[in-house]
Protein backbone atom coordinates (compact mmCIF):
# COMPACT_ATOMS: atom_id res chain seq x y z
CA UNK A 1 0.00 0.00 0.00
CA UNK A 2 1.16 3.88 -0.52
CA UNK A 3 1.80 3.73 3.60
CA UNK A 4 3.98 0.94 3.05
CA UNK A 5 5.85 2.17 0.20
CA UNK A 6 6.54 5.98 2.43
CA UNK A 7 7.32 3.85 5.55
CA UNK A 8 10.24 2.43 3.20
CA UNK A 9 11.43 5.05 2.07
CA UNK A 10 12.07 6.48 5.94
CA UNK A 11 15.76 5.65 7.17
CA UNK A 12 15.61 2.13 9.21
CA UNK A 13 15.32 3.33 13.25
CA UNK A 14 18.07 2.02 15.18
CA UNK A 15 16.85 -0.73 18.06
CA UNK A 16 19.24 0.32 20.44
CA UNK A 17 17.42 2.67 23.01
CA UNK A 18 19.05 6.62 22.49
CA UNK A 19 21.75 7.40 25.30
CA UNK A 20 22.11 10.79 27.03
CA UNK A 21 25.34 12.14 26.73
CA UNK A 22 24.74 14.59 28.62
CA UNK A 23 23.44 12.70 31.44
CA UNK A 24 26.30 10.48 30.58
CA UNK A 25 29.02 12.96 30.97
CA UNK A 26 27.85 14.19 34.08
CA UNK A 27 27.89 11.23 35.92
CA UNK A 28 30.92 9.34 34.39
CA UNK A 29 34.41 10.03 35.89
CA UNK A 30 35.27 12.67 33.34
CA UNK A 31 39.01 13.67 35.74
CA UNK A 32 39.73 10.22 34.63
CA UNK A 33 42.93 11.83 32.95
CA UNK A 34 43.76 14.66 35.13
CA UNK A 35 43.00 12.21 38.60
CA UNK A 36 47.19 11.71 39.24
CA UNK A 37 47.57 15.74 38.89
CA UNK A 38 44.80 15.94 41.21
CA UNK A 39 46.52 13.55 44.35
CA UNK A 40 50.03 14.50 42.69
CA UNK A 41 48.78 18.18 44.09
CA UNK A 42 47.18 16.94 47.08
CA UNK A 43 50.82 15.42 47.99
CA UNK A 44 53.02 17.78 47.98
CA UNK A 45 50.53 20.05 49.86
CA UNK A 46 50.34 17.75 52.82
CA UNK A 47 53.90 17.93 53.57
CA UNK A 48 55.84 14.39 53.04
CA UNK A 49 57.54 14.16 56.23
CA UNK A 50 54.09 14.35 58.43
CA UNK A 51 52.09 12.02 56.54
CA UNK A 52 52.48 7.98 55.97
CA UNK A 53 54.66 7.03 53.33
CA UNK A 54 52.97 8.63 49.95
CA UNK A 55 54.09 5.37 48.56
CA UNK A 56 50.75 4.42 49.23
CA UNK A 57 47.07 6.37 47.80
CA UNK A 58 47.00 9.21 50.13
CA UNK A 59 43.78 8.16 52.05
CA UNK A 60 41.52 5.04 51.61
CA UNK A 61 38.13 7.13 50.80
CA UNK A 62 39.31 9.02 47.43
CA UNK A 63 37.91 8.21 44.61
CA UNK A 64 41.30 7.34 42.89
CA UNK A 65 42.49 4.73 45.69
CA UNK A 66 39.30 2.90 44.66
CA UNK A 67 40.49 2.44 41.38
CA UNK A 68 43.39 0.99 42.21
CA UNK A 69 45.50 2.80 39.41
CA UNK A 70 47.88 4.95 41.51
CA UNK A 71 51.37 4.99 39.17
CA UNK A 72 53.14 7.25 40.79
CA UNK A 73 55.69 6.42 43.78
CA UNK A 74 57.79 8.97 45.92
CA UNK A 75 61.80 7.96 46.24
CA UNK A 76 62.28 10.73 48.60
CA UNK A 77 65.66 13.19 48.19
CA UNK A 78 66.24 17.00 48.08
CA UNK A 79 67.73 18.98 45.99
CA UNK A 80 69.19 22.36 46.54
CA UNK A 81 71.25 25.01 44.30
CA UNK A 82 73.13 28.32 44.60
CA UNK A 83 73.74 30.94 42.07
CA UNK A 84 76.69 32.97 42.77
CA UNK A 85 78.38 35.75 40.67
CA UNK A 86 80.75 33.68 38.16
CA UNK A 87 79.63 30.13 39.84
CA UNK A 88 76.72 27.95 40.48
CA UNK A 89 76.39 24.76 43.33
CA UNK A 90 74.56 22.42 42.83
CA UNK A 91 73.72 19.83 45.26
CA UNK A 92 71.46 16.44 45.87
CA UNK A 93 71.56 13.76 48.49
CA UNK A 94 71.81 10.10 47.26
CA UNK A 95 69.27 7.85 48.95
CA UNK A 96 66.80 6.22 46.97
CA UNK A 97 64.03 5.32 49.74
CA UNK A 98 60.11 3.76 49.06
CA UNK A 99 58.15 4.18 52.03
CA UNK A 100 60.16 3.52 55.32
CA UNK A 101 62.79 1.21 52.97
CA UNK A 102 66.16 2.28 51.92
CA UNK A 103 66.49 0.98 47.71
CA UNK A 104 70.20 1.94 48.08
CA UNK A 105 72.74 4.80 49.17
CA UNK A 106 74.54 5.58 46.59
CA UNK A 107 71.74 7.27 43.58
CA UNK A 108 73.06 10.42 42.06
CA UNK A 109 69.69 12.56 41.38
CA UNK A 110 72.10 15.10 39.55
CA UNK A 111 72.73 14.85 35.10
CA UNK A 112 75.33 17.39 33.57
CA UNK A 113 72.78 17.79 30.55
CA UNK A 114 75.36 20.46 29.04
CA UNK A 115 78.88 22.06 29.78
CA UNK A 116 77.30 24.71 31.58
CA UNK A 117 73.76 23.50 32.79
CA UNK A 118 73.29 20.82 35.29
CA UNK A 119 69.77 19.61 36.59
CA UNK A 120 68.65 18.07 40.40
CA UNK A 121 65.70 16.32 40.52
CA UNK A 122 63.75 14.25 43.04
CA UNK A 123 60.16 12.51 43.40
CA UNK A 124 59.42 9.26 41.54
CA UNK A 125 62.57 8.14 39.71
CA UNK A 126 60.63 6.36 36.72
CA UNK A 127 59.73 9.72 35.82
CA UNK A 128 63.00 11.52 36.51
CA UNK A 129 65.07 9.16 34.49
CA UNK A 130 62.91 9.53 31.79
CA UNK A 131 62.83 13.20 31.84
CA UNK A 132 66.43 13.48 31.88
CA UNK A 133 67.14 11.22 29.38
CA UNK A 134 64.28 12.90 27.37
CA UNK A 135 66.12 16.37 28.11
CA UNK A 136 69.87 15.14 27.39
CA UNK A 137 68.99 13.62 23.92
CA UNK A 138 66.78 17.19 23.04
CA UNK A 139 70.60 18.71 24.30
CA UNK A 140 72.29 16.30 21.72
CA UNK A 141 70.00 17.18 18.77
CA UNK A 142 70.49 20.82 19.69
CA UNK A 143 74.05 20.38 19.64
CA UNK A 144 73.90 19.09 15.99
CA UNK A 145 70.98 21.27 14.39
CA UNK A 146 72.40 24.35 15.32
CA UNK A 147 76.44 23.67 15.81
CA UNK A 148 76.46 24.90 19.56
CA UNK A 149 75.70 23.67 23.26
CA UNK A 150 72.45 24.67 25.04
CA UNK A 151 72.53 27.30 26.86
CA UNK A 152 71.03 27.66 30.28
CA UNK A 153 68.06 29.62 30.08
CA UNK A 154 67.74 27.36 26.82
CA UNK A 155 67.08 24.50 28.32
CA UNK A 156 65.04 26.23 31.31
CA UNK A 157 62.42 26.81 28.61
CA UNK A 158 62.75 23.12 26.94
CA UNK A 159 62.29 22.20 30.38
CA UNK A 160 59.20 24.13 31.30
CA UNK A 161 57.47 23.25 27.86
CA UNK A 162 58.75 19.41 28.28
CA UNK A 163 56.61 19.54 31.68
CA UNK A 164 53.42 20.85 30.41
CA UNK A 165 53.24 18.80 27.51
CA UNK A 166 52.36 16.31 30.14
CA UNK A 167 50.17 18.23 32.07
CA UNK A 168 47.44 15.79 32.87
CA UNK A 169 49.75 13.11 33.32
CA UNK A 170 52.45 14.91 34.81
CA UNK A 171 56.26 13.64 35.25
CA UNK A 172 55.99 13.53 39.45
CA UNK A 173 59.84 15.40 39.60
CA UNK A 174 60.28 18.06 40.94
CA UNK A 175 63.30 20.12 39.69
CA UNK A 176 65.80 22.61 40.05
CA UNK A 177 67.98 23.74 36.68
CA UNK A 178 71.55 25.37 37.64
CA UNK A 179 74.08 26.14 35.55
CA UNK A 180 75.87 29.43 34.00
CA UNK A 181 74.44 32.10 31.47
CA UNK A 182 75.58 33.63 28.41
CA UNK A 183 77.39 36.28 30.55
CA UNK A 184 78.96 33.70 33.05
CA UNK A 185 76.44 34.78 35.73
CA UNK A 186 75.20 31.75 38.16
CA UNK A 187 71.70 31.21 37.77
CA UNK A 188 68.87 28.68 39.18
CA UNK A 189 65.59 28.03 38.03
CA UNK A 190 63.02 26.16 39.89
CA UNK A 191 60.25 24.36 38.56
CA UNK A 192 56.46 22.91 39.89
CA UNK A 193 55.24 19.39 38.28
CA UNK A 194 53.98 21.00 35.82
CA UNK A 195 56.40 23.63 34.08
CA UNK A 196 55.68 26.74 35.59
CA UNK A 197 59.60 27.89 36.70
CA UNK A 198 61.19 31.16 37.86
CA UNK A 199 64.88 32.16 37.68
CA UNK A 200 65.79 32.47 41.37
CA UNK A 201 69.25 33.40 43.47
CA UNK A 202 68.60 29.73 45.25
CA UNK A 203 65.90 26.95 45.77
CA UNK A 204 65.21 24.20 47.23
CA UNK A 205 62.87 21.19 46.51
CA UNK A 206 62.46 17.27 47.19
CA UNK A 207 61.04 16.31 50.95
CA UNK A 208 63.50 18.01 52.79
CA UNK A 209 62.94 21.48 51.01
CA UNK A 210 60.51 22.89 53.61
CA UNK A 211 63.21 22.65 56.53
CA UNK A 212 65.71 23.89 53.69
CA UNK A 213 64.49 26.65 51.85
CA UNK A 214 63.70 29.10 55.48
CA UNK A 215 67.41 28.76 56.41
CA UNK A 216 68.55 29.70 52.48
CA UNK A 217 65.90 32.78 52.88
CA UNK A 218 67.37 33.43 56.20
CA UNK A 219 71.31 33.53 54.68
CA UNK A 220 70.76 34.67 51.65
CA UNK A 221 68.25 37.13 51.71
CA UNK A 222 67.11 37.22 47.83
CA UNK A 223 65.34 40.43 47.18
CA UNK A 224 61.64 40.29 45.91
CA UNK A 225 61.17 39.82 42.36
CA UNK A 226 58.87 42.82 42.46
CA UNK A 227 61.21 45.42 42.84
CA UNK A 228 61.92 47.85 40.47
CA UNK A 229 64.48 48.46 39.10
CA UNK A 230 65.13 44.26 39.23
CA UNK A 231 67.63 43.82 41.40
CA UNK A 232 70.26 40.68 40.86
CA UNK A 233 69.46 37.70 43.26
CA UNK A 234 72.83 36.05 43.03
CA UNK A 235 74.39 36.05 46.48
CA UNK A 236 77.38 37.83 46.81
CA UNK A 237 79.14 34.22 48.84
CA UNK A 238 82.27 33.28 47.51
CA UNK A 239 82.26 29.54 45.98
CA UNK A 240 83.74 27.95 48.86
CA UNK A 241 81.62 29.89 51.77
CA UNK A 242 78.33 28.73 49.08
CA UNK A 243 79.58 25.38 49.35
CA UNK A 244 79.73 25.27 53.13
CA UNK A 245 76.42 26.63 52.97
CA UNK A 246 75.00 23.85 51.30
CA UNK A 247 76.93 21.05 53.65
CA UNK A 248 75.53 22.99 56.41
CA UNK A 249 71.93 23.24 55.09
CA UNK A 250 71.93 19.35 54.50
CA UNK A 251 73.32 18.55 57.70
CA UNK A 252 70.51 20.27 58.94
CA UNK A 253 67.45 18.46 56.94
CA UNK A 254 69.76 15.58 57.60
CA UNK A 255 68.40 15.42 61.29
CA UNK A 256 64.47 15.59 60.57
CA UNK A 257 64.40 14.25 57.46
CA UNK A 258 64.05 10.59 56.83
CA UNK A 259 64.13 10.72 53.17
CA UNK A 260 67.37 12.82 53.59
CA UNK A 261 71.06 12.13 54.32
CA UNK A 262 74.49 13.27 54.42
CA UNK A 263 77.86 12.57 55.64
CA UNK A 264 80.68 15.09 55.97
CA UNK A 265 82.82 13.69 53.12
CA UNK A 266 85.17 15.88 51.44
CA UNK A 267 83.58 16.49 48.04
CA UNK A 268 85.26 16.05 44.40
CA UNK A 269 85.41 19.02 42.52
CA UNK A 270 83.91 18.58 38.96
CA UNK A 271 84.50 21.60 36.96
CA UNK A 272 86.09 25.18 38.03
CA UNK A 273 83.36 27.20 37.71
CA UNK A 274 80.68 24.79 38.16
CA UNK A 275 80.58 22.59 40.71
CA UNK A 276 77.75 19.73 41.61
CA UNK A 277 77.73 17.66 44.88
CA UNK A 278 77.15 14.53 45.62
CA UNK A 279 76.59 13.75 48.94
CA UNK A 280 77.16 10.11 49.64
CA UNK A 281 75.18 8.53 52.80
CA UNK A 282 76.46 5.85 54.92
CA UNK B 1 60.57 40.54 4.26
CA UNK B 2 61.00 40.14 8.18
CA UNK B 3 61.24 36.87 9.22
CA UNK B 4 61.72 37.43 12.85
CA UNK B 5 62.85 40.22 15.24
CA UNK B 6 66.41 39.82 13.64
CA UNK B 7 66.57 38.49 10.12
CA UNK B 8 64.84 39.47 7.39
CA UNK B 9 65.20 38.66 3.13
CA UNK B 10 65.09 39.53 -0.06
CA UNK B 11 63.13 37.60 -2.71
CA UNK B 12 63.95 36.82 -6.01
CA UNK B 13 61.81 34.57 -8.37
CA UNK B 14 58.34 33.64 -8.13
CA UNK B 15 57.26 35.35 -5.45
CA UNK B 16 54.47 33.06 -4.47
CA UNK B 17 56.84 30.86 -3.66
CA UNK B 18 58.86 33.15 -1.71
CA UNK B 19 56.09 34.10 0.63
CA UNK B 20 55.67 30.06 1.27
CA UNK B 21 59.00 30.02 2.07
CA UNK B 22 58.94 32.99 4.39
CA UNK B 23 56.10 31.73 6.09
CA UNK B 24 57.82 28.63 7.15
CA UNK B 25 60.26 30.13 8.37
CA UNK B 26 58.41 32.52 10.15
CA UNK B 27 57.07 29.66 11.81
CA UNK B 28 60.72 27.86 12.82
CA UNK B 29 61.91 30.66 14.34
CA UNK B 30 58.59 31.32 16.62
CA UNK B 31 58.94 27.81 17.15
CA UNK B 32 62.55 27.68 18.58
CA UNK B 33 61.92 31.01 20.50
CA UNK B 34 58.76 28.77 22.09
CA UNK B 35 61.05 25.78 23.20
CA UNK B 36 64.36 27.50 23.82
CA UNK B 37 63.35 31.27 25.18
CA UNK B 38 66.12 32.93 22.64
CA UNK B 39 66.39 33.96 18.79
CA UNK B 40 67.19 31.40 16.25
CA UNK B 41 70.78 32.05 14.76
CA UNK B 42 70.83 33.20 11.16
CA UNK B 43 72.29 29.65 9.92
CA UNK B 44 69.64 27.32 11.43
CA UNK B 45 66.83 30.16 9.95
CA UNK B 46 68.79 29.78 6.34
CA UNK B 47 69.14 25.62 7.01
CA UNK B 48 65.48 25.30 8.13
CA UNK B 49 64.06 27.55 4.73
CA UNK B 50 66.49 25.09 2.67
CA UNK B 51 65.07 21.86 3.72
CA UNK B 52 61.78 22.90 2.53
CA UNK B 53 63.33 24.04 -0.71
CA UNK B 54 64.96 20.52 -0.87
CA UNK B 55 61.90 18.65 -0.07
CA UNK B 56 59.49 20.65 -2.58
CA UNK B 57 57.37 21.04 0.29
CA UNK B 58 56.52 19.34 3.76
CA UNK B 59 54.15 16.26 4.43
CA UNK B 60 52.15 13.94 1.88
CA UNK B 61 49.83 16.29 1.08
CA UNK B 62 51.38 19.75 1.52
CA UNK B 63 54.46 19.04 -0.97
CA UNK B 64 54.96 20.43 -4.81
CA UNK B 65 55.90 18.13 -7.45
CA UNK B 66 58.53 21.14 -8.38
CA UNK B 67 61.17 23.16 -7.07
CA UNK B 68 60.44 26.58 -5.19
CA UNK B 69 61.55 29.15 -8.22
CA UNK B 70 63.07 31.31 -5.99
CA UNK B 71 66.58 32.82 -4.65
CA UNK B 72 66.55 34.57 -1.30
CA UNK B 73 69.40 36.49 0.04
CA UNK B 74 68.79 36.02 3.98
CA UNK B 75 70.16 38.84 6.02
CA UNK B 76 70.45 38.53 10.22
CA UNK B 77 72.23 39.52 13.10
CA UNK B 78 72.76 36.80 16.10
CA UNK B 79 75.50 36.33 18.66
CA UNK B 80 78.44 35.50 15.97
CA UNK B 81 77.58 39.42 14.35
CA UNK B 82 76.09 40.39 11.10
CA UNK B 83 75.74 37.67 8.51
CA UNK B 84 74.32 37.13 5.00
CA UNK B 85 73.41 33.86 3.11
CA UNK B 86 72.08 33.16 -0.31
CA UNK B 87 69.97 30.32 -1.01
CA UNK B 88 68.83 28.95 -4.68
CA UNK B 89 66.37 26.87 -5.42
CA UNK B 90 68.03 23.38 -4.93
CA UNK B 91 68.22 23.90 -1.23
CA UNK B 92 71.95 25.01 -1.09
CA UNK B 93 72.82 27.42 0.68
CA UNK B 94 76.45 30.14 0.59
CA UNK B 95 77.28 32.53 2.94
CA UNK B 96 78.32 35.43 1.77
CA UNK B 97 79.70 39.32 2.46
CA UNK B 98 78.03 40.85 -0.58
CA UNK B 99 75.24 39.46 -3.34
CA UNK B 100 73.40 40.30 -6.02
CA UNK B 101 70.36 38.13 -7.16
CA UNK B 102 67.82 38.61 -10.26
CA UNK B 103 68.26 39.60 -13.82
CA UNK B 104 70.53 42.07 -13.14
CA UNK B 105 72.74 40.04 -10.65
CA UNK B 106 75.26 39.52 -12.64
CA UNK B 107 76.65 43.46 -13.32
CA UNK B 108 75.53 43.76 -10.03
CA UNK B 109 77.70 41.14 -8.33
CA UNK B 110 81.33 42.40 -10.39
CA UNK B 111 79.92 45.97 -9.15
CA UNK B 112 79.96 44.41 -5.93
CA UNK B 113 83.56 42.63 -5.94
CA UNK B 114 85.13 45.96 -7.01
CA UNK B 115 83.48 48.23 -4.82
CA UNK B 116 83.00 45.71 -1.47
CA UNK B 117 85.24 45.85 1.78
CA UNK B 118 85.25 44.73 5.34
CA UNK B 119 85.41 48.51 6.93
CA UNK B 120 82.25 49.65 5.58
CA UNK B 121 80.16 51.92 7.15
CA UNK B 122 76.10 51.62 7.20
CA UNK B 123 75.56 54.67 5.32
CA UNK B 124 78.57 53.97 2.98
CA UNK B 125 76.73 50.67 1.87
CA UNK B 126 73.58 52.00 1.52
CA UNK B 127 74.90 54.40 -0.95
CA UNK B 128 76.68 51.51 -2.70
CA UNK B 129 73.90 49.04 -3.00
CA UNK B 130 71.14 51.80 -4.33
CA UNK B 131 74.16 53.17 -7.11
CA UNK B 132 74.42 49.50 -8.35
CA UNK B 133 70.58 49.15 -8.19
CA UNK B 134 70.45 52.39 -10.24
CA UNK B 135 73.10 50.90 -12.68
CA UNK B 136 71.02 47.95 -13.61
CA UNK B 137 67.80 49.52 -12.94
CA UNK B 138 65.93 50.60 -16.29
CA UNK B 139 63.36 53.13 -15.11
CA UNK B 140 65.08 56.28 -12.37
CA UNK B 141 65.64 55.45 -8.86
CA UNK B 142 62.63 57.26 -6.77
CA UNK B 143 61.56 56.27 -3.03
CA UNK B 144 58.66 54.43 -4.38
CA UNK B 145 59.97 51.78 -6.53
CA UNK B 146 62.82 50.81 -4.22
CA UNK B 147 62.74 48.95 -0.73
CA UNK B 148 65.98 49.09 1.24
CA UNK B 149 65.97 47.15 4.66
CA UNK B 150 68.37 46.79 6.97
CA UNK B 151 68.84 44.47 10.02
CA UNK B 152 71.26 46.25 12.50
CA UNK B 153 70.68 44.71 14.94
CA UNK B 154 66.86 44.55 14.48
CA UNK B 155 65.18 44.20 11.28
CA UNK B 156 63.84 47.82 9.93
CA UNK B 157 62.39 48.25 6.32
CA UNK B 158 62.91 52.19 5.75
CA UNK B 159 60.35 54.51 5.34
CA UNK B 160 60.42 56.18 1.68
CA UNK B 161 61.47 59.58 3.30
CA UNK B 162 64.66 57.09 4.47
CA UNK B 163 65.11 55.72 0.91
CA UNK B 164 64.69 59.63 -0.14
CA UNK B 165 67.54 60.68 1.73
CA UNK B 166 69.80 57.60 0.69
CA UNK B 167 68.83 58.40 -3.35
CA UNK B 168 69.59 62.69 -2.18
CA UNK B 169 73.53 60.84 -1.25
CA UNK B 170 73.82 59.39 -4.82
Amino acid sequence: SAQNGLRSLRPPRSRRPRRNLIKEGRKRDTGHRTAPLRLLLQATNSGDSTTSPPSSPPSPTTAMSRRGDWVYENNGGTCVAIAGADYCVVAADTRLSVGYNILTREHSKICELADKCVIASSGFQGDIKALQKNLAARELLYQHQHNKRMSCPAMAQLLSNTLYYKRFFPYYAFNVLGGLDSEGKGCVYSYDAVGSYERTGYSAQGSGSTLIMPVLDNQLKSPSPLLVPARDAVTPLSESEAVDLVKDVFASATERDIYTVCFPLSVPRDHRLLLFIHLPLY
Amino acid sequence: MEIDEHVGCAMSGLIADARTLVEHARVETQNHRFSYGEPMTVESTTQAICDLALRFGEGEEESMSRPFGVSLLIAGHDENGPSLYYTDPSGTFWQCNAKAIGSGSEGADSSLQEQFNKELTLQEAETIALSILKQVMEEKVTPNNVDIAMVAPNYHLYTPAEVEAVIARL
